[in-house]
This record gives structure tokens, C-alpha cells and sequence, in this order.
């Protein structure tokens, strides 16, 4: 399989007054095409710094960014990325928040809009086209963001923690929304989260974070046939990279604590 | 059984007295009543005499005053002249002071430097600019006009600049990695989310707008309510003076309804009720 993006040796530290934090200690892991890589790791280890890096809101101290053989400065435009927060447009319309990124990048509107109401309907929100963000459920929410998210047709999809805010089933039946949509478009994604089991059931990669600064610490390939959130975790394999992700992460915590 | 229906019933008639009394004819109602009654005790306490006539003024001779000046069309042009005054004032000041505020964004340097000097300017009461104003724009509309500029435009400055800086950094964030640049940001998150403080300000600054009007005619004049109110103080013709004050309560009054329905308008994302959330 062949290299999406490349992260070779990503530096970053942040400085205030109190002095210099260093957050990422030379992060190097690649993504491959089609690839769909979590990232997990203590809290406050970097996760939502190496994201800000690659879709280009953040420059990294040192380091190479290479997609797909060109090192780059980061991958603004060329990214989708969907947070905790829907970040839905409150003055906008359901509509009109999924219309967004082509209106920023000069679509021809007719035709983006036509697209617009076919994911609606694939996604059980027709009808809802002309309501606002605030007449709505979190979960209709969180799949008008994930519209938002495809309709741009962005070579990679950033998740960070997209649904930690949602209660189980919610979260269940996005999982598996997500999934497909990533099957059907052929999206390559990466995903931040510090739920294990959701890393698991996701994933074709997972990749740990540890140490302060964070470097990767290990890579599992995930060996799970089934493509659907429930069915990965009734996969017989699913216990054992649960419970040696946790393990990693325990590791982690006993480090941090001494 | 029994012990069920004797609590079940006063709990009922509560809600239905509390239902009328809260509806919105009831309100009115209990409203216009206030109003009456207090025009009523203060009629007839100077009727009786438990009040000076002279100090006091009594509400069948404002009555008296405002239909005289009615008649003969003072009322309206003084009405006219504080009106235009106070809403070129409000109209011109707010939008300054609105774009200049939300311009702030675009950089953060500019806006820490001249900080210091928008605090120091706000905290002078305008009203004592009111002298160099009239020594500069003359006695006419136009120094009334400025006043009321002078009162508004540091409010809407000041709310639109702090509006504009709080403006959500994630929405910020996402749009630039959706390709905005620096003014997609702005008209597509700033400025949006700004409308409905800057639209806030409106409120205070119909208010204002009218102080500055006002206060420019009390200082010197021909015209305006200010000047009426003005003019009937130094002849002691105290139901004169309250004829004008009651003018200027009804125009901030229809202002004010005025500003709501705007507000209504521009901000229809504000209205819409989660009453009817859907559950997934």
C-alpha cells in the first residue's frame, strides 16, 4: 500500500510566560492511501497539536510534512476536519452550513446544491434543509458536520474525538454512518480519540502516543474483518487489542505520575 | 378518592389563574391599569391639593399643553427636530462605531495600540463635549447631530470590537482549513456573529442618540423638544415641561419596538425555537 502522508520527526513547543512546554518530541508515522489510522495517548499529549499541524492551522518547529512524495507546509483545503464541537454555523441553515466549503471555494453553487440535498437524503435529514443548528439533536447535528465534511471531497478527513459528546447509541449509529461513507467515497482518515474501544472498532491502524514530549510508541495493525462498528467489536480479535492498548496507556500514566 | 380531588383542585384553579393572569392580554391589561391609577392619585392629589400645582403640574393640564401645542403644529416640528436629530445621530454614530470596531480584527496590533485612548475617551462624559460642539458645528441640527454621534459611536465601537475578538476560534479555525482566507473569515464568521451584540447596542443607543439630541438643544437652540423643555423650565410652566418629557418617553418607546422588529429580522436564526428538537 502505498504512502498518503508522511510525518517525519515533527517538532512543536509551545512558550508563555512560564516558560517552553514541549508537546511533540519528533513525531515520524506514515498514513497510507485509503488508510484509516487512530491516534491515541494520554491526555494532554498532543493529539489535537499533530492535527492543527497537518490540516496547516499550526507550522511545526522542525520537521517534514510529505503527501504523497512533495513535502508541504500543511494540507489547508485539502483536509476535512470534524471536532468534538459540531461547529456548525448557527446563522446558517442546515443547507447552508454544508454549502459552506464549496461556497469558499467557488463551486458552481447550482450543482453543489444538487449534491447537497442527495447527502441530506442519504443521511435521513431531508426535510430539515431550512431548519437551523439549534432546532436540532446532536446526532442530526454531527452528520449535517459530516456532510459539511464530505461534500468538499477532501483527501483526508481529520475526526478529533467527533463524537465523544454523544450518548452511546447516537454514538454507535455514527460509527457506523461513518464507516460506510468512508467505504463508499474512499476516504482516507485519521482519527483522534482516547476511547480504545472506538479506536479498535474503527481502525486499520492505530497509532499510540507516550512520553513528554510524545513520540509514537507503537503501532498495532488491526486485524479485524468486520466493517461495522458492532460487528468489529464482537470480532474474536477485538478483546486483545483492547486490552493491550490499555496497557500502553497504563504505562503511560504510572510514567507520568512519578 | 375523595383526598386525590380535594388536592387535585386548588392545583388546577392556581394554573388557570396564573394562565390568565400571565397570557399576554393579561399583562396588558394589568399594565394599562398601573398607568391609569397613577395618573389618576397624581390628578387627584392635585386637585385636593396634598400637592403643589405649581411644582407638580397635574396630568389634565399636561393634557391641556400637549393639545394647545398640537394645535398649533409647535408640537409636531419640535417633535421633527429632536426625531431626525436623534436618529441621524444614532443611524451615523452606531455605523461608524460598528465598522470600526469589527475593522479592529483584522489586527490586533492596531487594536492594543489605540486601546488605552478609546478607554480614556470613554471615560469622559460626552455631555461635557457638548460645549466644544456647539462652538464647532454652530447652534444648528448639525451640532446636535454630532453630540449624539459623540454618545454613540464609542458604544457601538466598544461592543463590536470586544464582539469581533470573541469570536469563535474553532469556527475560525474550521473555515481555514475549508480554504477561507482572512476575509472569508471575516464576513462569513465575524461579522455574523457579531450582529447580534452590535444589534444589542442598538437599545442603548437609541437612548443615547436622543440624550445627545437633547442635551445639545438644552445647551442652545431654536428648535426640538429639548429646546421646549428647556425653554418652559425657566417660565416655571412645569406641564409644559412634563408635555415633553412624555413625548420623548413615547419616542424611545416606539424606538425601542422599532429596533425589536429589526432585530427579528436580521437575526431569524435567534428565533427559531427548540421546542421542536428531533431525537435521532
Amino acid at each position: 500500500m502505498s504512502v498518503q502522508l508522511a510525518l517525519r520527526n515533527i517538532r512543536k513547543s509551545f512558550s508563555n510566560k512560564h516558560g517552553t512546554v514541549d508537546v511533540l518530541g519528533g513525531l515520524t508515522f506514515d498514513i497510507n492511501e485509503r488508510d484509516f489510522v487512530s491516534i491515541i495517548g494520554p491526555s494532554g499529549c498532543g493529539k489535537t497539536t499533530v492535527f492543527n499541524v497537518i490540516a496547516g492551522l499550526l507550522e511545526a518547529d522542525s520537521g517534514d510534512i510529505v503527501y504523497r512524495g512533495q513535502t508541504v507546509e500543511g494540507l489547508r483545503g485539502k483536509v476535512g476536519y470534524m471536532m468534538q464541537r459540531d461547529l456548525l454555523l448557527p446563522w446558517r441553515t442546515v443547507l447552508q452550513n454544508v454549502l459552506i466549503g464549496p461556497e469558499l471555494s467557488k463551486m458552481p453553487i447550482a450543482q453543489a446544491r444538487e449534491t447537497a440535498m442527495e447527502y441530506l437524503n442519504t443521511y435521513g435529514l431531508a426535510g430539515f434543509e431550512n431548519a437551523y443548528p439549534r432546532m436540532l439533536s446532536g446526532g442530526m447535528r454531527q452528520r449535517v458536520a459530516l456532510i459539511r465534511t464530505l461534500i468538499n471531497d477532501p483527501d483526508i478527513i481529520l475526526l478529533d474525538e467527533p463524537f465523544s459528546a454523544l450518548d452511546y447509541q447516537t454514538r454507535l449509529y455514527l460509527e457506523g454512518v461513518l464507516m460506510e461513507a468512508v467505504e463508499t467515497f474512499h476516504k482516507t482518515v485519521v482519527l483522534v480519540t482516547h476511547d480504545i474501544d472506538e479506536a479498535v472498532a474503527l481502525s486499520k491502524r492505530v497509532v499510540v502516543l507516550g512520553g513528554r514530549p510524545s513520540q509514537v510508541k507503537k503501532i498495532y495493525d488491526i486485524d479485524i474483518a468486520a466493517r461495522s462498528p458492532i460487528g468489529a467489536r464482537s470480532d474474536p480479535n477485538f478483546s486483545g487489542y483492547f486490552h493491550a492498548l490499555c496497557g500502553e496507556l497504563d504505562i503511560q500514566t504510572e510514567v507520568g505520575s512519578a | 378518592m375523595t383526598q386525590s380531588v380535594s388536592i387535585a383542585q386548588p392545583a388546577q384553579k392556581a394554573q388557570a389563574k396564573k394562565w390568565a393572569l400571565d397570557s399576554g392580554w393579561g399583562r396588558s391589561l394589568l399594565q394599562l391599569a398601573a398607568v391609569v391609577a397613577f395618573f389618576a392619585i397624581w390628578e387627584g392629589a392635585a386637585r385636593l391639593g396634598w400637592v403643589s400645582n405649581f411644582l407638580v403640574g397635574s396630568p389634565a393640564k399636561i393634557l391641556d399643553a400637549l393639545v394647545r401645542d398640537a394645535h398649533s403644529g409647535q408640537l409636531f416640528t419640535d417633535t421633527g427636530y429632536t426625531l431626525f436629530e436623534a436618529i441621524l445621530g444614532f443611524v451615523f454614530g452606531t455605523a461608524v462605531g460598528s465598522v470600526c470596531g469589527l475593522a479592529l480584527w483584522y489586527s490586533p496590533f492596531v487594536a492594543r495600540l489605540i486601546e488605552p485612548f478609546i478607554v480614556a475617551i470613554n471615560s469622559v462624559p460626552k455631555i461635557a463635549f457638548a460645549p466644544i460642539v456647539i462652538l464647532w458645528f454652530g447652534t444648528g441640527l448639525i451640532s446636535k447631530v454630532a453630540l449624539a454621534i459623540s454618545l454613540t459611536a464609542i458604544v457601538a465601537l466598544i461592543a463590536a470590537y470586544e464582539a469581533a475578538k470573541d469570536a469563535d476560534p474553532d469556527l475560525q479555525a474550521l473555515l481555514v482549513t475549508l480554504g477561507a482566507n482572512k476575509n472569508d473569515v471575516f464576513t462569513k464568521v465575524v461579522v455574523p456573529s457579531t450582529l447580534p451584540y452590535v444589534i444589542s447596542t442598538f437599545r442603548i443607543n437609541v437612548g443615547f442618540g436622543l440624550v445627545g439630541a437633547v442635551v445639545g438643544e438644552f445647551i442652545s437652540s431654536e428648535h426640538g423638544l429639548g429646546h421646549m423643555i428647556f425653554t418652559a423650565s425657566s417660565l416655571y410652566d412645569l406641564n409644559t415641561v412634563w408635555e415633553g418629557l412624555f413625548v420623548l418617553m413615547a419616542i424611545g418607546f416606539v424606538l425601542y419596538f422599532l429596533i425589536d422588529l429589526i432585530e427579528r429580522r436580521l437575526l431569524p436564526w435567534r428565533q427559531a425555537s427548540n421546542a421542536n428538537t428531533l431525537k435521532v
